[in-house]
């Protein structure tokens, strides 16, 4: 989900034995902190993962920021801006985690807003109505947390507590969305057309969050040998899948998929074709919002640089110790 | 100026009264009266904190147990040497899973020495990971601002998911839904 | 109570209301824009802590006038129009640059900080026991912009010229926070409420001086044009329109 293209690993002929008593490591259940040995591909790809785990956060606020001003009584207000609050939270929690790997923020918000650096394709589709509230926190936050609980379990330490505090506040996200979606599915029939809508929007590109199916994942091996991916894009987007399934079906919405059927044998939710090719798409850039959204963190940026400055030289001046 | 992200202060907190303090994780903040006031809004959204404590990152020394079988920490020493003592606080990460935890203080004139000696009076040697930093770089809240800073956090009920009532919500449309089909056949 | 009293207190009530409500909204408008990360998480908090004190004041009214409390709140905010909205024009003002916005949300944290002291010893216990509950959030609020003032004050000349810039567009409307409104006189007879003279008096005296000692320039006292709450600028109908927008869209919609 957050990057998990991965490059195959190189043989470090110099550092065999190092490897193979950090590879016992990692299966003993033991935590990786700064400051442990580690081999640079381990480094890499989680500084990778994490900062664009980072930028997804980060990302993540503009669609729903853009309802708080329209949030239509003053609790679901209240609600939402704490929801993007904990989002920019979180994003401040993973670009520390990758600090303590070498990665700087300066660098890291340099990449995203040149364009370098990857982020959560979801985040890259429009919000156009109150319903997508709901279906942003029930379905987009739900699919996150499956992939976060697993991450809670990551070897290394400083991701897995970043984590940890994540997951527990995730709940709240995933659990506001759902109040969202059963109050309009069960409210005016205006409010009921406005939901399965958003569903009919928003249930594709969600299952897509989970990334390729497995067969189409390059190496996703090492990511597993080194505690990082416990679980395939698949098995990830199988739960999910039946997760959703039949509380939606029970709230009367429709899931816009015409060959989704239930397999007895499996108890699986089985769905139709997956559109990659609108994945691909998305991921490189070519969705209907990337450029908007880069434009507005671009603005924020910029914008803020003499705020920075301002700061600094004032602490430079006036403070003594960093006090 | 080249454009900044401020530098980075470690934050530890503390929940209850009788709980030791924890490594949180850090924040980016301009001097340490800021800090003290970003830790606030980023680590303290939702109850319990009864004190934070900041401290420059630059200044904190940290050490693992695999470090230190491989090089020996006596050979050790870290920035400009000082020939003063001071007291530094040491916190410690007993378990894999467990968090980094107040473990005490002693006086020395590295932060190696620190731990060094630390070793020899509290510190567990059989613990897995270090931190160890001079006091006088710390800055704190006071028991003083618990009531604006930290009590306030209690007052958001809806940033906890048990203020959503959808589980009972979705059993009770399960529920309808069985009844209707019983009522069609 | 007589007639007359409550009718004073209610307006009283809608306007603290009516300018906490209106000034989160604008606080909030910086979610995910702010000049770094941990403002985006800050400043937040602030917009949340007003618009629950705006919550507070809403449901205060709710209970006086005899409407309930979950409902009355939505529908003064979410089907009135801007001319019966009764805020200050500062909370209107568009939040403008970092600058505007930090020096404004400062203004009004140390106006309420003193209003709050002097509230929680109200002979309207309703009031008295909700100022007890407001006043730990913003002792921290008006802890965290007069740090920010203070620092971009003294950063550098360019934060100083925008500070000085901002204080000059919104000094004058500071001003009206403090303006009686109607029935007023009763409520200060009656202990209900502090006189807005001395509160005025009380503001200065903490205000100037901190702005000074960070080489801001107050401007003379001109209170603006509009003295009245009654009259409103262009902003506040562009930031209803989109406030109430769906709510007026499907108005017979619980949500």
């Amino acid at each position: 989900m957050y990057g998990a293209t991965v490059e195959p690993l190189e043989d470090s002929r110099a550092d065999e034995a190092k490897l193979a008593a950090f590879e016992a490591r990692i299966a003993r259940g033991e935590k990786i902190e700064p400051g442990d040995w580690m081999p640079d591909e381990y480094r890499r790809q989680l500084i990778r993962m994490i900062s664009q785990h980072a930028h997804s956060e980060i990302v993540g606020m503009l669609p729903e920021g853009a309802f708080i001003a329209r949030a239509p009584s003053l609790r679901r207000k209240l609600i939402l801006l704490a929801k993007v609050q904990d989002e920019a939270g979180h994003g401040q929690y993973l670009y520390h985690a990758a600090e303590t790997l070498g990665a700087t923020r300066e660098a890291m918000i340099e990449a995203l807003l040149s364009g370098k650096a990857k982020y959560s394709s979801i985040f890259n589709y429009p919000t156009l109505s109150w319903a997508d509230m709901g279906a942003i926190g029930w379905l987009v936050d739900g699919a996150a947390i499956l992939n976060q609980s697993m991450l809670a379990k990551c070897s290394y330490g400083p991701y897995s507590r970043a984590m940890i505090r994540i997951c527990a506040e995730e709940n709240f996200h995933k659990r506001q969305g759902q109040d969202i979606v059963i109050t309009l599915a069960t409210g005016t029939p205006e409010q009921k057309a406005m939901m399965q809508n958003s569903l009919n929007r928003w249930w594709p590109p969600t299952l897509m969050m989970f990334g390729p199916h497995d067969s189409d994942s390059p190496n996703s091996g090492v990511l597993t040998r080194w505690g990082i991916k416990t679980k395939t894009n698949d098995e990830l987007r199988q739960m999910f899948i039946n997760q959703m399934v039949p509380d939606l079906l029970a709230l009367g919405l429709t899931i816009p998929d015409p060959d989704l059927r239930y397999d007895e044998a499996s108890g699986n939710w089985l769905v139709g074709k997956i559109d990659w090719d609108e994945f691909w798409r998305v991921v490189k850039g070519d969705g209907p919002c990337n450029a908007e959204r880069m434009e507005a963190r671009r603005a924020a940026h910029a914008d803020g640089r003499w705020v920075r400055e301002a700061m600094a030289a004032y602490a430079d001046k006036y403070a003594q110790d960093g006090r | 100026m080249t454009d900044t992200q401020w530098p980075r202060f470690i934050v530890f907190q503390q929940e209850h009264e009788s709980a030791a303090h924890q490594y949180a994780g850090s924040v980016h903040a301009p001097d340490a009266e800021m800090a003290l006031l970003n830790a606030r809004d980023v680590f303290v959204r939702r109850p319990a904190c009864v004190s934070l404590w900041v401290v420059p990152s630059a200044v904190v020394f940290t050490k693992t147990a695999e470090e230190i079988a491989a090089n020996a920490l006596t050979g050790e020493t870290l920035l400009a040497e000082t020939s003063e003592t001071q007291t530094y606080i040491v916190f410690q990460k007993a378990a894999h899973k467990g968090a980094f935890s107040y473990s005490g203080k002693v006086s020395a004139v590295t932060p190696s020495q620190a731990l060094a000696i630390a070793f020899e009076t509290f510190a567990q040697r059989s613990a897995l990971a270090w931190r160890v930093f001079p006091e006088q770089a710390v800055t704190r809240s006071t028991p003083e601002d618990i009531e604006a800073l930290f009590q306030p956090a209690a007052g958001k009920a809806f940033r906890d998911q048990a203020f959503y009532h959808t589980v009972a919500a979705m059993q009770q449309i399960r529920k309808q839904l069985q009844e209707n089909t019983a009522d069609e056949s | 109570m007589n007639p007359d009293l409550t009718a004073a207190l209610a307006a009283h009530l809608l306007a603290l209301a009516d300018d906490e409500l209106i000034l989160g909204h604008r606080d909030s408008e910086w979610c995910g824009h702010a000049p770094i990360l941990e403002e985006d998480i800050a400043f937040a908090n602030i917009a949340l802590d007003e618009i629950g004190h705006g919550v507070v004041w809403y449901s205060l009214l709710a209970d006086l006038v005899g409407e309930d409390r979950e409902t009355y709140p939505n529908r003064l905010v979410y089907h009135r129009d801007p001319a019966d909205f009764r805020c200050a024009q500062i909370v209107e003002l568009s939040k403008g640059d970092w600058a505007f916005s930090m020096l404004r949300q400062y203004l009004f944290d140390s106006y309420e900080k003193l209003h709050l002291d002097w509230l929680v010893n109200s002979e309207y216990h309703p009031v008295a026991e909700a100022a007890a509950k407001l006043r730990p959030e913003e002792i921290y609020h008006l802890r965290h912009t007069r740090a920010w003032v203070r620092r971009l004050g003294l950063g550098t000349e360019e934060s100083n010229q925008r500070m000085q810039a901002a204080i000059d567009e919104l000094w004058p409307h500071a001003l009206q926070l403090f303006g009686p409104l109607p029935g007023d006189a009763l409520l200060v007879d009656t202990c209900f409420f502090p006189d807005p003279a001395e509160l005025l008096e009380a503001w200065q005296a903490v205000v100037v001086p901190y702005l000074e000692d960070a080489h801001l320039r107050v401007p003379p006292d001109e209170p603006s044009g509009a003295a009245s709450r009654t009259q409103h600028t262009a902003h506040l109908d562009l930031l209803l329109r989109g406030l109430q927008e769906i709510a007026r869209l499907y108005p017979d919609a619980g949500w």
